[in-house]
């Protein structure tokens, strides 16, 4: 191991670069989000550990996974976990449908297992902040998984009208959980 | 796809709700756009926020060692592929060019020489193409039992294609390639065929037709035989 001599960029360079260390180190500075934000669409420790793990393996197998030109390290790791998670949850959905379908028992809606984030007090109150559309809108993309063709096709609404919604909620809605520095440092 | 095309999806590729061929599209876009990585960061950090708002657990500590077993496992296979490939060609390609082309002068000169040397000194025929109007004249030296060909062209300006025609189909033989005032083709190992043509592209500009019975002069050469 060769731990970064300085911090955050050096590490984002040395990711970059394809160094294997760097691989190893950004996951174990950033564990718990990465598997929270995996276990948080997946619903089950088991497939969150292979989600990650997955994640994680295929950047590496990638010829150009990163540059620190895309932003921070951590939120790219963050969203390249999710996206690995919520590609599984629509795999396993499409399976499940499949099954139900076969068996007779085809259903409208799909069960959202995951913890319901907008228990969080913080979460909730932006969410809640949201106009009843955009809110709409997010919750399906943010935590249902869901493309942004099926939620136009599930609302009956014109697919450039959900891209508004989706852009303008995501936007209001990091901005009102947006946090001091130090406090976002210390997560 | 185009910035603006970027702008405007940047927040669903980054909630992950962009189809693999999107997703694909715009990755290779951001390769080579610095605005635009920028502009899907700032999409990034926004999910990445609320991602980290949601409940945190504490990640299973055998997901480090599993995770690092990956990185082992798989070192990218592509890098010495293409590092390689990369010498080959920086190194090697100026060479094989050179190559190709004094192998090919090569193959042709011994193909014009061994031509002459049968048209020189093996019996053979003569045959002229009918030609379309504005094509230049076009010869056939053949051997009276169709084992070779030579096809003629004078003054060709272009490229022009030789085809056997049998049976309503056509098999392409090669190609008499404009070189000074005789352009040639040489088929040195052939049997008989009634019909060969001249094409330009999937045009037929000229024909000749042939015929296997003995002529006049073959008889008197059999008979001095």
């Amino acid at each position: 191991m060769n731990p970064a001599p300085g911090g955050d960029e050096a590490l984002a360079v040395a990711f970059a670069a394809h160094e294997r260390w760097a691989f190893s180190e950004a996951y174990r500075q950033n564990a718990s989000v990465l598997y929270s934000a995996a276990y948080n669409v997946l619903g089950n420790a088991d497939d969150a550990k292979d989600c990650v793990a997955e994640a994680i393996a295929r950047l590496w197998r990638a010829p150009r996974p990163y540059s620190p030109g895309r932003g921070s390290l951590r939120n790219f790791l963050i969203v390249c976990v999710r996206n690995e998670a919520i590609s599984r949850r629509r795999h396993h959905a499409r399976r499940t449908r499949m099954e139900l379908r076969l068996a007779g028992m085809a259903s409208a809606h799909e069960p959202f297992e995951p913890g319901d984030p907008i228990e969080r007090d913080r979460v909730r109150s932006a969410m809640l902040a949201l106009p009843p559309e955009q809110r709409t809108a997010i919750a399906l993309a943010f935590y249902g998984g869901k493309t942004h063709s099926e939620i136009s096709a599930e609302l009956r609404e014109p697919l450039g009208t959900i891209k508004s919604r989706i852009k303008l909620g995501l936007r209001k809605l990091a901005a009102a959980l947006e946090l001091p520095k130090t406090e976002e440092g210390a997560r | 796809m185009t910035h603006e095309q970027i702008a405007d999806i940047a927040e669903l590729y980054a909630l992950g709700m962009l189809d693999e061929s999107e997703r694909a599209a715009v990755d290779e876009h951001l390769l080579g756009c610095s605005t635009c990585a920028q502009r899907l960061a700032k999409a990034e950090g926004d999910v990445a926020l609320i991602a980290s708002m949601e409940p945190q657990r504490t990640a299973p500590r055998e997901l480090q060692a599993r995770v690092d077993r990956a990185l082992q496992n798989r070192r990218q296979p592509w890098m010495p592929a293409m590092a390689i490939a990369a010498a080959v060609a920086i190194a090697f390609l100026p060479s094989l060019y050179l190559w190709s082309r004094t192998d090919a002068l090569h193959r042709a000169m011994l193909a014009q020489t061994d031509a002459a040397q049968r048209l020189a000194g093996a019996p053979h025929r003569m045959a002229r193409f009918r030609t379309m109007p504005g094509m230049p004249p076009a010869e056939l030296a053949y051997a009276p039992d169709g084992s070779w060909y030579l096809v003629l062209v004078h003054d060709a300006s272009k490229r022009l294609s030789v085809a056997w025609m049998h049976d309503g189909t056509k098999t392409m033989l090669g190609d008499v390639v404009p070189s000074g005032h005789l352009a040639s083709l040489y088929l040195p190992k052939s049997h008989p065929m009634d019909r060969i043509a001249l094409m330009d592209g999937d045009r037929i500009v000229a024909e000749v037709t042939l015929s296997w019975g003995k002529t006049s002069r073959d008889r008197q050469a059999d008979r001095s035989a």
